[in-house]
């Protein structure tokens, strides 16, 4: 885990063009943290513990050829975290919203999930409804149709994952930083705007005498 | 782990938890719930006095409680706080409690090996400053050695 401030700033010209900022949230126990571990580590943590607070983990991909660093705040499930948990929501360009498919009660609590994701995040974050668990099956308690149904109604991303074998996980992070990229592409995500939870690291030129524009040096803006 | 130690609270977030245990402790003794509130947003402040505020609201706060899951969250930040503060043997001693409640606990883990980098990395550079003399002195030496030699 580096520091985001002092690995961005040792880096120099930039390993990636882009920072997104993603949240994962929903119930105790449902594989939050799991889920982290697997898409950054690639293994499965069994006999995990319940998170203390907040945990961090990043992660580079590439999307259309640009590298993007997912700086991913793993929220904890238990009560006592939840208000000021509130305030790791501020600033997220995706958010992954977290249920356990053979615990119905933790499904049935993604209306107020979705609530506070809604509330305290931007129009444009993005929202990925994962069902995790979906190894398994014979505890099913929560259909693949219902949920589906429910992310659509709600305009989300929707999989079923499993953090034990891998199944999905990296589709999961990779579609939402798909689904960010593309709402830059289009204009509807301003990368200016305050809290949009994406960071653009423009290349430094290789090169600085390989350029047709000769400095001005009467109109420094400095 | 540096950016779950470094992160520091939103001055808002810290206002708003303030006031809604300031409100509570005007109507009598505050909630659990304000007072681990609050007690998180100090711990993460800029400033000393609210860390070391914070601190002892955990301390109270662990004090009164029998949950074990409870016990572990508070030493957490504890652990945080102390490091923050830079008060290592302290924050060592409650990262290693919670080892005690929870063995193997990542985060506890993690938490741990910053501490001990931070004392390794703080405590060399004293014995840098050591080195430094004693070079210094060896230096010395060697121009007297070097004299002698030329005699």
């Amino acid at each position: 885990m580096k520091s985001h401030k002092a690995a961005d700033m040792a880096a120099g010209p930039y390993n990636y063009s882009y920072i997104f900022k993603y949240i994962i949230i929903g119930d105790m126990g449902v594989g939050k943290s799991c889920l982290l571990h697997q898409f950054t580590e690639k293994k499965f943590m069994a006999d995990c513990p319940h998170t203390i607070g907040v945990e961090f983990g990043t992660r580079i991909i590439e999307v259309a050829g640009q590298k993007i660093k997912l700086q991913i705040w793993d929220t904890a499930g238990q009560e006592r975290f939840r208000a000021v948990t509130r305030s790791y929501y501020r600033g997220a360009a995706g958010a992954l919203m977290v249920y356990d498919i053979t615990r119905r009660s933790t499904y049935n609590h993604l209306s107020s999930w979705l609530t506070d994701a809604r509330n305290l995040t931007n129009p444009n974050t993005v929202i990925f409804l994962i069902g995790n668990k979906c190894d398994l099956d014979a505890q099913r308690d929560v259909t693949f149709e219902e949920a589906k149904q429910f992310a659509d109604e709600n305009g989300l991303m929707f999989l079923e994952c499993s953090a034990k074998t891998g199944e999905n996980v990296e589709d999961a992070f990779l579609d939402t930083a798909k689904k960010i990229y593309q709402n830059i592409q289009d204009g509807s995500l301003d990368l200016n705007a305050a809290e949009s939870g994406v960071q653009h690291k423009p290349a430094t030129p290789r090169n600085p005498l390989n350029t047709d524009q000769t400095p001005n040096k009467e109109g420094c803006a400095c | 782990m540096d950016v779950i130690v470094e992160e520091h609270v939103n001055p808002e977030d810290l206002k708003k938890f303030e006031k809604s245990y300031r409100d509570q402790e005007l109507r009598g003794k505050p909630s659990d719930k304000a007072m681990f509130d609050y007690a998180w947003c100090l711990v993460r402040s800029k400033y000393l006095q609210d860390m070391q505020k914070g601190v002892a609201l955990l301390e109270e706060l662990f004090r009164k409680t029998k949950d074990e899951v409870a016990k572990r969250d508070y030493l957490y930040y504890m652990s945080i706080a102390y490091t923050r503060i830079k008060e290592y043997d302290t924050a060592l001693k409650y990262a290693n409690a919670i080892r005690k409640i929870e063995p193997g606990n990542k985060q506890a883990v993690q938490l741990e090996e910053y501490i001990k980098k931070k004392m390794k990395k703080e405590g060399l550079m004293g014995i840098a400053i050591v080195g430094g003399a004693a070079l210094a002195l060896g230096g010395i030496v060697g121009l007297g050695l070097a004299a002698l030699s030329k005699k």
